[in-house]
């Protein structure tokens, strides 16, 4: 058997022939990427925004002035600094138990970051896995998965997420589980749509040819040129995952007081709408931010990372 | 004994009357109609020679292709190699044949995963198919199938876009190469690229035919590189065989309707070349719906009422074979 | 006059400092009744000069050139409006895929029609009879039947029959085709390109054929240009220019051919690639692929000069037997 020999000598021409071929260097994908994602002011705005708020996440024992739940009996509903009556140790002023409006928020971010991110990556691998599996077997196993997500798509997301939590009981955990199941239907589709579409080029009937599994070419081969759509969803799915943390928070469902999340913050400050603004204004401000930040930096990068957007 | 082992007197890779036939859904209410891509075909290929499949689209030389890599299972006929049929392997003995049997696509840019560097291309037969082979072996024998196919051992770090297309089809044609397989099936391997790089992959397939004693299926629909490359010309229309025979003997004298209007109409710059004939008129009938008789009749100019209800089958004539029943009198 | 005149036609991309020249100062003309064809490799630059010249150059695209006269009216000078006016009515062009240049959501004969409502009026009647004479000119069985079919409905080169029933709606007085055969078959081709030949001698049409292949453009234009790289290479009657090549790429463009090859052996080929937007020679753009480059070609870049009454770009033209001219002796590579 001739399996192990090495190939033998190069061809003397051919090799001449290939060495005067100038090769060129046009810029490699990641740098091309990063070429046209600057060129979107918002993009980059919101890839700003972002950092910060990563920042404030992760150093926030070090950068929040107090303890998100220390309450300071001499200071209920202190307005921001630059009102009248106002407490120069709270910058944004305190809520109605004297805990420090600023430090909260800042505690907040990290609460509100990881929901997004540990939602996204949860109904991304799930989701990953049932679009693929739909995608590339195509036949009973698709219609199957397909049709229970379009009925999941059928019900309003945030009521279902209210009844996922309404069975599992109230609280952050099992909020964001039931996110992430509202979540997965976005991804299920979209990996399926790009599945079937690689699966008809040429370099997956090359691989077959070499003698690839199925395993091989769904998660080797084929996963990773269907990753640009799901990363500009994950993108966007962490502010929707963000903004339905929220709304479940506010709704008491969510994180349970004292966490400083800011829907639950909201959801205290609710009386004092007329009476503190504050109280009320900045958490909501800080959603606010957040979100568009991540939609603006999502819409960015679906344009840096689609070819048809590009010249 | 198995199909891989040659044995003296036996053609390499064999097809006797392959059948693929594909159901159509034609929507709600309506029976489903049958495609007949291929519809009996008969070849049969010798060890370190090139047989090319010629037709316009539609003809049903892609669907051959895909017959003879096992990429899809024909619904009837017979496939040999080595004279065992192989038309209907396991998985596992597919695997096996498959190292046999190669394949280079048409579109160089299609066909190589855009997010693997060309040392990951290349190894992926290796490490599929070698499992004696250790890392370090492995990257051996890509990097001198490399040099093989005139690749600098440079490219084994970067990836396909940053290739032009010839280059990229030199990458194409050593992933095919690197199991050392006895036949390669190449569809349209040429056509993408500009007439200066086209020289250059027909002169390296032609290099590595001698070096590697591979046997080429060579489907194309441009005859100038046909008759430059091929031994033998199976000529095909409406997933029959037109006309088969020695490439020579083909072009010197074509005998098939079909097969003298293919070159008729094929533009030639050396004016004594030219042939002056009327262009083909029509264009291929629908294969869901495919005339009666001879398919080619509605288009053939010397088409009689026989032609039109009795489907010619293949036959000897002048050491070639032909499906024609007016040949004796249009040679 | 010539119908159509070009005079150093340059279209340049990317930054205003470091732009890159996908065509080089081109100049070429178009007389009534004639047909030139514009062939060159893929990166020659010879679709982007037609489609400059019908001013389909977005930005960042920018088109400059000594003259572009139609008809003897600058087109570089005149209002917009004035010139889409002449690019849509005097001067129609169709491209490679017939299936993307018919919107697949309306009917043959909206399209047609609609084409000629925006040139020609008329009323509804009138206009679908001449939507019927058209269908018939470009030889589709059948017309009144295809007329309410979809572009999906349609073979190749029915579409590419639509496209040119379109094109020639408004009786154009140049017809620019864009590689219009290279998706169809060879039996198609021929077709087409005899429809397109008949078309242009009955209505005494200026064409202008762009393709690649050299054997197309032997058989059907009366004058020839090979470009390379953006640059005009050589240029000059159809059957001298395949029979007595002046410029060294246009020998070896020929020499590629299989069909020049005898039997079995290996075909001559150009080594290399067409050089891209990163790695442009500095000489002339062939000399790292040319077999007859010597140090000038590498360091300076020729002009267009005449020889023996052909356009040639190179410093060595060739004679009738294929050697290069003007070289001193024992520099020959």
């Amino acid at each position: 058997m001739s399996e192990n020999t090495t190939p033998s000598a190069a061809h003397a021409s051919n090799v001449a022939e290939a060495a005067v071929e100038p090769v060129g260097a046009p810029p490699s994908p990641l740098r091309e990427t990063w070429d046209y994602f600057k060129k979107n002011r918002g993009a980059l705005a919101g890839l700003i925004v972002i950092a910060i708020i990563l920042f404030l996440a992760l150093a926030a024992q070090w950068v929040a002035p107090f303890d998100p739940v220390a309450q300071d009996r001499t200071a209920f509903l202190k307005p921001p600094i630059w009102m009248e009556g106002a407490d120069p140790r709270y910058i944004l002023g305190t809520d109605a138990v004297g805990r420090d409006i600023l430090s909260r928020l800042i505690h907040g971010a990290q609460l509100s970051v990881s929901i997004g991110v540990v939602v996204v990556i949860l109904s991304m691998i799930a989701g990953i896995a049932l679009g693929m599996v739909a995608g590339y077997f195509r036949g009973w196993v698709e219609v199957g998965v397909m049709r229970l997500m379009d009925i999941m798509l059928a019900l309003p997301s945030l009521i279902m997420a209210l009844a996922i939590v309404a069975i599992l009981g109230p609280g952050l955990e099992n909020a964001m589980l039931a996110i992430a199941i509202v979540q997965l239907p976005h991804y299920v589709r979209l990996t399926r749509a790009s599945v079937v579409s690689e699966l008809n080029k040429e370099y997956v009937i090359a691989s077959q040819i070499a003698g690839a599994g199925h395993v091989r070419q769904m998660f080797v081969n084929i996963l990773p040129n269907c990753m640009a759509p799901l990363i500009v969803q994950g993108t966007l799915g962490i502010s929707s995952a963000i903004l339905d943390a929220a709304a479940l928070g506010f709704l008491g469902l969510g994180a349970q007081p004292p966490l400083p999340e800011w829907g639950t913050m909201l959801s205290e400050a609710r009386e004092f709408v007329g009476s503190a603004w504050w109280v009320i204004t900045f958490p909501g401000l800080c959603i606010l931010v957040t979100v568009l930040a991540f939609n603006l930096m999502g819409d960015g990068l679906r344009d840096a990372l689609d070819p048809k957007m590009k010249r | 004994m198995s199909f891989l082992d040659a044995k003296p007197g036996v053609p390499l890779l064999e097809s006797d009357d392959l059948v693929r036939h594909y159901e159509v859904n034609r929507g709600l209410g309506k029976p489903n109609a049958t495609v007949k891509a291929l519809d009996g075909v008969s070849f049969s290929l010798e060890a370190q020679k090139t047989l090319a499949v010629v037709g316009e689209s539609g003809c049903g030389k892609s669907t051959l292709g895909r017959q003879l890599t096992l990429i899809e299972k024909p619904t009837s006929g017979a496939l040999k190699l080595n004279g065992t049929e192989v038309g209907h392997l396991s998985d596992k003995e597919a695997k096996q044949f498959r190292r046999t049997v190669q394949m280079i696509f048409q579109n160089p840019y299609g066909s190589l995963n855009p997010r693997k560097k060309v040392g990951q291309i290349l190894a992926e037969p290796v490490l599929l198919n070698m499992d004696n082979l250790g890392r370090k072996e492995r990257e051996e024998r890509v990097r001198a199938t490399m040099a093989k196919v005139g690749l600098r051992p440079e490219f084994y770090q970067r990836y396909p876009h940053m290739f032009s297309g010839g280059q990229r089809q030199r990458i194409a044609i050593a992933r095919a190469l690197i199991l050392e397989p006895k036949v390669i099936v190449a569809d349209e391997p040429v056509s993408a690229l500009d007439v200066s790089v086209q020289a250059q992959v027909l002169n390296l397939m032609m290099d590595l035919q001698e070096e590697m004693n591979v046997a080429y299926v060579f489907i194309s629909h441009d005859l100038s590189v046909v008759r430059h490359i091929a031994d033998d010309v199976m000529v095909m229309y409406l997933g029959r065989v037109a006309e088969k025979g020695p490439t020579e003997e083909i072009f010197a004298k074509p005998l098939h309707p079909y097969t003298r209007a293919l070159l008729a109409s094929a533009p030639k710059i050396d004016p004594t070349q030219r042939v002056k004939a009327e262009p083909l008129t029509g264009e291929l009938p629908s294969p869901i719906n495919p005339p009666s008789g001879c398919a080619f009749h509605k288009r053939c100019p010397f088409a009689t009422e026989e032609c039109a209800k009795v489907r010619p089958e293949l036959r000897n004539f002048e050491g070639r074979e032909v499906a024609c029943h007016r040949v004796e009198e249009i040679a | 006059m010539a119908l159509l005149e070009v005079k150093n036609l340059t279209v340049e991309f990317g930054s205003e400092d470091k732009p890159f020249r996908a065509v080089d100062s081109v100049s070429y003309s178009v007389d009534r009744g004639e047909v030139l064809g514009i062939v060159g490799e893929s990166g020659s630059g010879k679709s982007v000069s037609s489609l400059a010249v019908m001013g389909l150059i977005d930005f960042p695209g920018r088109v400059s050139a000594d003259s572009l006269t139609f008809d003897g009216q600058d087109l570089l000078t005149m209002p917009a409006k004035r010139r889409r006016e002449i690019t849509g009515k005097d001067i129609a062009m169709i491209f490679q895929d017939p299936m993307s240049a018919l919107n697949p959501c309306f009917t043959v004969e909206a399209q047609i029609m609609e084409a000629l409502k925006v040139h020609e009026g008329g009323n509804k009647k009138q206009r679908r009879e001449r939507t019927l004479e058209l269908l018939n000119q470009v030889g589709i069985p059948d017309p009144k039947s295809r007329m309410t079919a979809y572009p999906h409905q349609l073979s190749g080169g029915m579409s590419q029959r639509i496209v040119i029933a379109m094109a020639i709606a408004c009786k154009p007085r140049l017809l620019i085709a864009d590689e219009p055969t290279t998706a169809l078959d060879v039996t198609i081709q021929a077709q087409i390109i005899d429809l397109l030949l008949k078309l242009q001698e009955d209505s005494d049409m200026g064409l202008i054929l762009i393709t690649h292949d050299l054997a197309l453009v032997s058989e059907a234009a009366n004058r020839i240009q090979v470009m390379y790289a953006g640059q005009l290479f050589e240029s000059g009657p159809a059957d001298s220019i395949f029979a007595a090549p002046r410029h060294p790429y246009t020998q070896a463009l020929l020499e590629a051919l299989p069909e020049r090859s005898e039997g079995h052996d290996r075909l001559r080929t150009i080594p290399g690639v067409v050089p891209g937007q990163y790695d442009r020679p500095a000489g002339c753009l062939l000399a790292p692929r040319c077999r007859y480059a010597n140090e000038s070609c590498v360091k300076a870049r020729p002009e267009v000069s005449d020889f023996n009454g052909r356009d040639v770009r190179c410093f060595y033209p060739l004679n009738d037997q294929g050697q290069p001219t003007g070289m001193a002796t024992g520099e020959t590579v």
